[in-house]
Parts: structure tokens; C-alpha cells; sequence
């Protein structure tokens, strides 16, 4: 069921069992799976079922440090959250990626099962020849390779709020709260449990959610800041005693262009890493190095993606641009909407659209770059702290400090240096590096970002080096916990929705058997 | 803004494309050669098999710079000569496309075996780095 909480009393109270904040790809997920039992389920969405400018306003915030696009603009603040312009690429972590989590992979390969088909994927598998054809087929890497070859499958991509609008609506047990933001935790005097949760709508309207559990589910920048504004207890924030909260925030650096490799024009080992359809799935390869390399050389996770020179495959375009008279006609949703799928419709028709763009740049034959990203090392000194600003419902702004590894540019130039290696190993081409230093060009200028927000109230078993423990729940809280990338304690090279999924659904799990 | 994008991505390909070829174009196919089978393994029978001559000088200015103490003709055919263990005996017995097929071997098992440079950002093998360096 859904609730307009502008239409609630004045100073409303919602009871629940548990209560969820944020209706994302995490809150959702786990208000459908805890749904359909004995228990009450409340999810607050601060948003409405489609884009409101107000209400993406208390997204704003300010960005310091690294350049990052501004932090209203990278997240969206309605049903269905930032998978309403999620690109869709899927991959589960594999073990290496989870060394430094408190569980391994064996954990979540459940979870990630049921994840596959939440994200609406194809076959349940990632093993490179399982997609390979005779147009795009992966390189011959071999057994003792230092690469490897990895693959991402595309989701549709799933836009969580209306492709699960009418589960939640018709969900026994569950009301979704629209329009409703938490403002304030309160807790106990000692502050080792949520009494209740202050909830506010720009109309207004003021009241409070009171449950047994409380879910936090808002973003791996707003989980933080959700935690720090909560300091009328502890002030420094709650779960903040050990100043996690906030700090080793991650994005997943992304750098076009990293470099140029001249193979056989048309090459299958080339195509094999740009987006493509196989059996009507679109999937991207990557390369990667060995787990054995990776160790030995101390590299983070990265993956190198291959395009032919001069030709943007629009699949990897999140958004296209609209002139602003025309986006002006259009309500943002639409817009939204059809920047997001005109490319990848456009993309779908794939040779011809290669063909014009091909004849209107006459790219030089067998010319192809390399896009290039990673997981860097955590880093405590990146983070998402408060600033004075308040919001419309005066709650204080996000201040974002990313900070990229002082040895980002030398290892994105290893991953390619190796890569050159296999290339010229199998004779499949030759490869340049590109860097200010040799060639003139940086393309660390160049340098954007997945707007994947992790890290924030990292998870670890001790808590003097994590916000939650291995069941996501806040160290030294008994009833709050935390959903979403925001616990990740190292961050694969990869898109983190699935696993966003997967551990939502493991802590889904993990509260069905909590005591009620 | 998508097609600014694309034309500056296509401009620097262009710049780098221009500035070296890929090494894939780098050994000249047998069509290249009408006769000499046979021959020593001197500098200039090195020279012809490299098929992009105004290309390879460029990088092989820039190999010459980065290692001075191989800045001599002579110096570069024995490192080749003998990165490539043939003699004299053995290269005179390979014809041409023989011969290309051992240079080919032997640069792919020098990448496979790290034994690269890197020369204006193009990685590399070190043989065919010396033979971009032998057009002067």
C-alpha cells in the first residue's frame, strides 16, 4: 500500500516492525522480501513516484577535492532511488574482491542468485566463453596469463520503483511511505537503541516512525549523512564513536581513452569488450588481472574495457543530452527516461547506427581505445562530512571530499602495460600508453566517475575499524542497521547494485530471524 | 557535446596513429620481398623487413635517445642477431618468410616474458624497438 505522508495528521505516528528508510534498489528489495509475513513493514521514501525538483533539492551538498559531479545531480530522490538512471551492468564479486569483508563469497552466492533476477539478467553466468561468438569472442589468454578476462551482463536496466511499483503496492504487511524524510534518530540516553524516528514532508507536515528495527537504506552518501545529523546523543553522530562514519567514501574512478591499441580492424577480441548483444543480452567484457598478479603486484581491482576509436557505443552513455528548449517541453521523468533509452534503443540496431557514425568519422581502421577503472585502496581521508548549510527541512548538508590514491595514475599505467603484454604475446595488436609525460595527452584529466557511493559506514567485525558489524548493524546499536553500498569495506571494480541487492537480501534474512 | 567528444576522441587517435603504426604493420609480409632469400642477417636486410620504414624511424629516434649506448648500427644488428640466436650459419640458411617467422617468435616470447620498453608510450618488445632504430 502506499501513503502520501502529506496527506497524514499533523504530527502523525507510524507503527511498524520494521522500519525502512529509502526506497531504493536496497529498501526495496528488502520491504518485498520481508513482506508477505507476520510483520508490519514501513518504508519511508522521501520522494514521490516521479522527479520533484524540491525534493532533489535536499540532495544538495558541496564538493571539495577531486573533481565529482555536484551530489544532487548524481543521485535521484524518488521511488525507485538512483536505479531510476542506472546503467544496468551486473557482475557478483568474486572471492578476492571480498578478502577484506567479514564473510566470503560462499556467503553470498545465494543472495546473489536470487539478485540475478531481481536485476531482470540473462543466463546465470559470467563465465567469459559462455558468451563468446564468432563476432565477439574473448582473448586467448591461457592458464598462466597475468590477465583474465571477466564479463558484466546489462540489466534491462531494472528501474526499481516501476518495475516493483505494484509488488509494493500489493505487498501484505507493507506501506510505503511517500513524501516522508527522516530528519532525526532519537535514541535511548544511553544511546544503544532507536527509540524512533523524526519524519518530515516540505508540506509541513511533521511526525514520527516507531518500530522494533530501523533500516537505513538511503545511499552511501546519505547513510552518512543520515548517521551525523543524528547527534543529539552522541555528537559526534550515531555510530560515530570511533569517527568511521563518513570516511573511506569510494567512487570507481573512470578513465576514457586510456589508451590506444592498433589490432586487425573488426577484430572479435576487440569487440568481445564493448558492449554487445549476445542471444539478446547485452554484456561487456573486461579484462582484469590474474588473482595471482593482483596479489603479487599489489594492484587494486581494475577492469579495461575496449572501443573502437572515435565511436561512443551509446550503451555505455548513461545519459545523451537533450537541448534545453527541448528537455524544457518535457517533464524531467520523461526526460529521464528518454535520454536514458533512446541511446540504447538507437544501440540495439547496432550496425546500422556503427556504420553512419563509422562513415561520418572515418575512424582509422583497427583503431580502438581502452576505458580503464577501479577499486582503489580505502582511504580514511575520503569522506562525506557535514557542512553548516541546512536544508529546506533543516537537516545539514553534505560536504564530499574524494581523494584518488597517490599511485592511481602509475597502476591504471601497469593494468595497460600488462594488457599491452598479452596483446603482443598473442599477436593480437600493439598498445599505447597515454600520459602526459609520453605522449602529451592525460587522460587522468579526462577522469570521471561511476557515481557508485560506498564505504561510508564500512563494514568490520571490530568496531573501532568499522560502523557495522557482519550483519550490518550499527557497532554498539541494537536495533539499527544499514542496507546498501555505504557498508562495502573494499570496492571490486564494478557496478555495486547487485551486490547492493545481495546483501540486502542477506539481511532480509538475517531480521526474519531476529527476535520480533 | 556528445559529437565534440567524439571529434577530439578522433583527433587524438589521428595524433597517435600518425606519430607511430601499430606493430601489426610493423614486419613486412613476404609479398614485400622479390629476391635475396638467403642472405646475411646484416642491418639492411633487417631494414627491409620492417614495412612502415618513415614510420618505424620515429620511434626508433625516440629508442635511440632513451638508450645512447645502442646508437650505433652495428651495435643494434648484434643485439638483434643475437636476441634472435641464429649465426651467421643459421640465418643464411632461413629465407625471408623463415626468417620473419623467427622475429615473430621472438618478439611475442619477449612480451610474454616482460622484456619490453616502452617508446613514446607504445609498448614495445625490445627486438622490435632495436629494428625501429636500425631505419634511421
Amino acid at each position: 500500500m502506499f501513503v502520501d505522508a502529506r496527506t497524514l495528521p499533523l504530527k502523525f505516528v507510524i507503527d511498524a516492525d520494521i522500519c525502512i528508510v529509502g526506497a531504493g534498489a536496497a529498501g526495496i528489495t528488502l520491504a518485498r522480501d520481508l513482506s508477505g509475513g507476520n510483520r508490519r513493514i514501513a518504508l519511508l521514501e522521501s520522494g514521490n513516484f516521479d522527479f520533484d525538483a524540491d525534493t532533489q533539492k535536499l540532495y544538495a551538498g558541496e564538493v571539495v577535492g577531486q573533481a565529482y559531479t555536484p551530489i544532487d545531480r548524481d543521485r535521484l530522490r524518488y521511488l525507485g532511488g538512483t536505479t531510476n538512471h542506472w546503467q544496468g551492468s551486473c557482475r557478483p564479486f568474486d572471492a578476492l574482491d571480498l578478502a577484506d569483508w567479514p564473510f566470503g563469497v560462499d556467503e553470498l552466492e545465494p543472495f546473489y542468485r536470487q539478485a540475478h533476477d531481481i536485476c531482470q539478467l540473462g543466463p546465470h553466468t559470467f563465465e567469459p566463453l559462455d558468451w563468446s561468438t564468432d563476432e565477439a569472442r574473448p582473448l586467448e589468454l591461457g592458464e598462466g596469463a597475468s590477465l583474465r578476462s571477466g564479463v558484466f551482463q546489462y540489466s534491462a536496466p531494472t528501474r526499481f520503483g516501476t518495475v516493483y511499483r505494484n509488488d509494493l503496492a500489493a505487498a501484505p504487511g507493507l506501506t510505503v511511505y511517500l513524501n516522508a524524510n527522516l530528519v532525526q534518530i532519537d535514541t535511548n540516553v544511553a544511546g544503544s537503541g532507536v527509540t524512533s524516528l523524526e519524519v518530515a514532508c516540505l508540506n509541513g507536515k511533521r511526525g514520527r516512525a516507531r518500530a522494533r528495527y530501523y533500516v537505513l537504506a538511503a545511499g552511501g552518501i546519505e547513510n552518512a549523512r543520515l548517521l551525523l545529523n543524528a547527534d543529539r546523543v552522541q555528537k559526534s553522530g550515531l555510530g560515530n564513536e570511533y569517527d568511521l562514519v563518513g570516511r573511506y567514501f569510494m567512487d570507481h574512478p573512470f578513465v576514457p581513452l586510456a589508451a590506444t591499441i592498433v589490432a586487425q580492424a573488426g577484430s572479435p577480441q576487440m569487440s568481445f569488450y564493448d558492449h554487445h548483444l549476445v542471444r539478446g543480452q547485452i554484456i561487456e567484457g573486461y579484462i582484469c588481472a590474474s588473482d595471482e598478479v593482483r596479489r603479487r603486484e599489489q594492484l587494486p581491482p581494475f577492469a579495461i574495457g575496449i572501443r573502437p576509436a572515435g565511436v561512443e557505443t551509446t550503451a555505455g552513455v548513461a545519459h545523451m543530452k537533450l537541448p534545453p528548449a527541448l528537455h524544457n517541453l518535457m517533464s524531467e521523468n520523461f526526460a529521464d527516461h528518454l535520454t536514458y533509452y533512446l541511446p540504447r534503443w538507437l544501440d540495439r540496431l547496432e550496425t546500422p547506427v556503427t556504420w553512419i557514425n563509422q562513415r561520418l568519422w572515418r575512424n582509422p581502421p583497427g583503431a580502438y581505445t581502452t576505458v580503464y577503472t577501479c577499486g582503489p585502496e580505502p582511504d580514511p581521508a575520503s569522506r562525506v562530512t557535514l557542512i553548516n548549510t541546512v536544508d529546506a527541512l533543516g537537516m545539514r548538508e553534505s560536504r564530499l571530499e574524494w581523494r584518488l590514491p597517490a599511485d592511481f595514475e602509475r597502476h591504471m599505467q601497469r593494468a595497460h602495460e600488462l594488457l599491452a603484454q598479452e596483446l603482443g604475446r598473442t599477436g593480437t595488436g600493439r598498445l599505447r600508453i597515454e600520459s602526459s609525460a609520453t605522449t602529451g595527452y592525460d587522460p587522468v584529466k579526462d577522469l570521471g566517475e561511476g557515481h557508485h557511493h560506498m564505504g561510508t559506514t564500512r563494514m568490520h567485525d571490530d568496531p573501532r575499524r568499522g560502523v557495522v558489524d557482519a550483519d550490518c548493524r550499527v557497532h554498539g546499536i541494537d536495533n539499527l542497521f544499514i542496507a546498501g553500498s555505504s557498508v562495502f569495506p573494499s570496492y571490486a571494480c564494478d557496478d555495486p547494485t547487485m551486490t547492493i541487492v545481495a546483501l540486502a537480501l542477506r539481511l532480509s534474512s538475517h531480521l526474519k530471524s531476529a527476535p520480533g | 557535446m556528445k559529437h565534440t567528444h567524439m571529434r577530439k576522441t578522433r583527433r587524438f587517435v589521428l595524433a597517435c596513429l600518425a606519430c607511430a603504426p601499430g606493430l601489426p604493420l610493423m614486419l613486412r609480409s613476404s609479398s614485400g620481398f622479390a629476391a635475396g632469400d638467403g642472405g646475411e642477417l646484416n642491418a639492411a636486410t633487417l631494414r627491409s623487413l620492417v614495412a612502415d620504414p618513415r614510420r618505424a624511424r620515429i620511434l626508433g629516434f625516440s629508442y635511440r635517445a632513451q638508450f645512447p649506448v645502442e646508437d650505433y648500427p652495428g651495435v643494434l644488428t648484434d643485439l638483434i642477431r643475437s636476441s634472435l640466436a641464429l649465426g651467421d650459419s643459421g640465418a643464411a640458411a632461413l629465407n625471408r618468410d623463415a626468417l620473419l617467422s623467427v622475429l615473430d617468435a621472438r618478439v611475442r616470447s619477449e612480451f610474454g616474458a616482460g622484456n619490453i620498453v616502452r617508446v613514446d608510450g607504445w609498448v614495445l618488445a625490445r627486438t622490435e624497438a632495436r629494428l625501429c632504430a636500425l631505419c634511421e
